[in-house]
């Protein structure tokens, strides 16, 4: 369960976060939302692509984890296997809450990664912010102005035609076959018949790096279908 | 006389006209100049505004047109449509009702699937009612489910839709649509007299507020008036009354209970003693309205029955009575003027027929459009072959949901069973299926406008019984029927999980949208 209530210095000023155990809350997510800003940092391990919200039917983008429901194929031996881990996991457990307008810092009382012993503490004796709530605030509004940025981008993309459904019908080694569906990606036949005023938009936007980021990106996917592949091999 | 159809007239503004003007303004591409469109509306005449129901076809209608589906919902109070419950048809009791959903039965034409069904039955081994035990609509209507998910892009599917919508308002949204986007004028005038050709074409009409206006072929739009097929061309009108009873129509808008209150995903038709309530929910509003016989009761009585379906929230609500002339032209294309709506027809809106009827009509006139006023006497044939056609067989269909009542409360009833009242083609098709049950050997034509799962699904809701007597030696493969029923059994649950309710999808429209992807 979870529980989002507003940070407070007061509050919360004993509370420590067991900084060990953030990654594990990602241990059974397939996919995770991600911003344009951390793409790059992204493309080194993850599939970049476009998914709908179950709940509001708008897209997304989101790193791909894993082929089904549950499936993290980056979680193993209690450790995330990679050298960067999305804004999205890492700023847990904090949240951007909004009350009358204003945007907050909130925290999940209710998570495991919080202690009273050992791990970093969010506030000094003081009631001050330390250093790591610091850090903390600026993976939040980077989450914050990236999920508007990303949104635009998106918009801009569909207004273009450039999304596509992806078809991935994926055979892994034990031969086991697997439709993944409701990912989409950025159709390249249509990019490559944009006119010069359309791309000189887009660079100008600042979309064309991101774009060709989630077209490279895509080749992880071959690195996903390996890493399934070996889970298999040792189940 | 060999000249390039280039003006097109359409006299009216209500579904029917826009529908219209849309289809061959968006098809001929209008707005590049490669014909002109000019749709006069007067601006006196209210729309009658019929039929808040229409078919699947509405989906590729709008696309066609260029809309999208969101802005439509939006903006015509539109909910979705999986088809249509018919309560109390056969016998009249509480628990008595058949569904007729948009769907083809799982499996339709694999097996012969109606007979494995009522063999099944008569040995008391499936339950279920023919629609139930065939296609998982139904479960997801009884559910009050949406047919689609939010994540469904526009026009896709999870089950087959078509939509409830508010018909004054849709008039007005393509409007706004056919000016803006598809290049049709829109001229606001009373035409008050028409000028001939030598030939008896319509050369032009005069209208009061905006001059003569010239035109190589009018469409009649004007509604029940048929101003100009009509009144002007003097075309008769074939009354149909002796086949389908129905003469007058009670209607209310009825608020609901609440702003949360569910949205029923399909038309809910209820038979009365002398006729039968429609229920049409929209997103705001519900639209109710008794359609009756006024040979076989009274205006007091039908108010009663209204009053009684409706409930408390009756007394409230202002009735509107509307007459309805069963029958339609003899014709409906006679030399430059084609009537497409109620100018060319109606019949009682059992089956929406009425919208569908102008898709239809719409289609073949921009797809067909003769190129020059030399070949448009062929055209006109074609059209007329066609449509005189499709008003045959939408009558035999909705005769059909009369003829097999075990209802005995008004004449109204016996009286549709009585012989002298079904047409001879439906009594035909009776006959043959009397021993096999409706395929689509039954309806060979082009022009179709139900296929022979519809009537499937009307004849054995009713409870009509096919005498397999003759053909067991056809229906050796109990193994793929049984297949194709645990198949829908599979459906049922498969859906039933995952579709959200009717009133869900359509609010988390109005707030998100639907993706065009």
């Amino acid at each position: 369960m979870s529980n989002f209530v507003a940070l407070h210095n007061q509050y919360h000023q004993q509370l420590r976060v067991d900084t060990q155990l953030i990654e594990s809350l990602g241990a059974t997510n397939n996919m995770v939302p991600v911003v344009i800003s951390e793409f790059l940092r992204l493309v080194v391990h993850y599939p970049i692509v476009f998914t709908k919200s179950s709940e509001t039917g708008t897209f997304l983008c989101v790193a791909l984890l894993g082929f089904e429901s549950g499936e993290n194929l980056f979680w193993n031996n209690n450790q995330w296997q990679g050298i960067y881990t999305p804004l999205n996991i890492m700023r847990q457990p904090f949240f951007i809450g909004q009350e009358n307008n204003q945007t907050l810092i909130c925290i999940d009382t209710d998570s495991r990664t919080l202690t009273t012993g050992q791990g970093e503490a969010i506030f000094d004796s003081t009631g001050k912010e330390t250093d790591y709530l610091q850090k903390i605030k600026a993976r939040l509004a980077e989450l914050l102005e990236g999920e508007n940025h990303t949104q635009e981008f998106i918009k801009t993309l569909l207004a273009l035609n450039l999304i596509m459904p992806m078809a991935l019908d994926i055979s892994f080694a034990n031969a086991q076959q697997q439709r993944v569906q409701g990912l989409y990606t950025i159709n390249e036949e249509r990019l490559a018949q944009l006119d010069a005023t359309q791309l000189f938009t887009l660079q100008e936007q600042g979309y064309l790096q991101p774009i060709y980021t989630m077209i490279a990106s895509l080749g992880q996917i071959y690195a996903l279908i390996q890493k399934k592949n070996e889970r298999l091999d040792n189940a | 006389m060999n000249k390039k159809i280039t003006s097109i007239v359409i006299v009216g503004g209500g579904t029917a006209g826009w529908i219209t003007a849309g289809r061959i303004a968006a098809h001929h591409r209008a707005q590049d100049g490669n014909i002109n469109v000019t749709l006069i509306e007067s601006p006196n005449i209210p729309i009658i505004g019929v039929g808040e129901g229409t078919w699947p076809t509405m989906r590729s209608t709008l696309m066609k047109l260029g809309i999208s589906e969101t802005d439509f919902i939006r903006e015509c109070d539109a909910s979705f449509k999986q088809g249509a419950k018919f309560a109390r048809w056969v016998t009249g009791t509480s628990d008595d009702f058949y569904y007729h959903p948009l769907m083809l039965p799982q499996g339709f034409g694999k097996t012969n699937l109606a007979a494995h069904w009522q063999a099944a039955r008569t040995k008391e081994q499936l339950q279920k009612s023919f629609s139930a035990a065939t296609c998982f609509q139904e479960a997801v209507c009884e559910q009050g489910l949406a047919p689609k998910l939010i994540t469904t892009p526009e026009f896709n599917s999870v089950a087959n839709y078509a939509y409830h919508l508010n018909a004054g308002k849709f008039s007005t949204f393509l409007q706004k649509h056919c000016c803006a986007k598809l290049g049709v004028q829109h001229v606001l005038a009373d035409v008050v007299s028409i000028n001939s050709a030598d030939n008896g074409d319509i050369a032009s009409v005069n209208t009061a507020q905006a001059g003569t206006i010239e035109g190589d072929l009018f469409i009649d739009c004007s509604g029940f008036q048929s101003l100009l097929l009509g009144q002007h061309l003097q075309v008769p009108f074939i009354d149909c009354s002796d086949v389908l009873f129905i003469d007058t129509a009670l209607a209310v808008q009825v608020p609901y209970e609440s702003e949360d209150a569910p949205i029923a995903s399909h038309t809910i038709s209820t038979a009365q003693d002398a006729g039968w309530i429609w229920d049409i929910g929209l997103v705001h509003r519900r639209g109710v309205g008794h359609v009756y016989s006024s040979r076989h009761t009274s205006e007091e009585q039908a108010t009663e029955r209204l009053q009684n379906y409706v409930g408390a929230a009756f007394k409230n609500l202002t009735v509107r009575k509307i007459p309805i002339h069963c029958g339609h032209r003899q014709i409906f294309w006679k030399n430059n003027c084609v009537a497409v709506g109620l100018s060319a027809g109606f019949l009682e809106p059992l089956e929406a027929s009425a919208i569908v009827l102008v898709e239809l009509s719409a289609s073949m006139i921009a797809e067909q459009l003769p190129a020059c006023r030399e070949v448009m006497d062929i055209t006109a044939k074609r059209f007329n072959d066609t449509f005189r056609y499709r008003w045959e067989r939408i009558i035999d269909f909705l005769k059909l949901h009369y003829i097999l009542s075990k209802r005995t409360d008004n004449n109204f009833w016996s009286d549709n069973r009585d012989p002298a009242t079904i047409p001879h083609s439906l009594q035909e098709l009776m006959q043959l299926w009397r021993f096999h049950p409706p395929g689509d050997h039954d309806f060979t034509s082009n022009n179709e406008v139900f296929p022979a799962a519809s009537y499937q699904y009307v004849l054995y809701g009713m409870g009509f019984e096919t005498d397999y007597r003759y053909s067991q030696h056809l229906l050796q493969d109990i193994a793929v029927a049984q297949e194709q029923f645990a198949k829908n059994q599979k459906n049922i649950e498969q859906v039933v999980r995952s579709l959200p309710s009717n009133r869900e999808l359509l609010t988390k429209i109005h707030l998100h949208g639907l993706q065009t992807i």
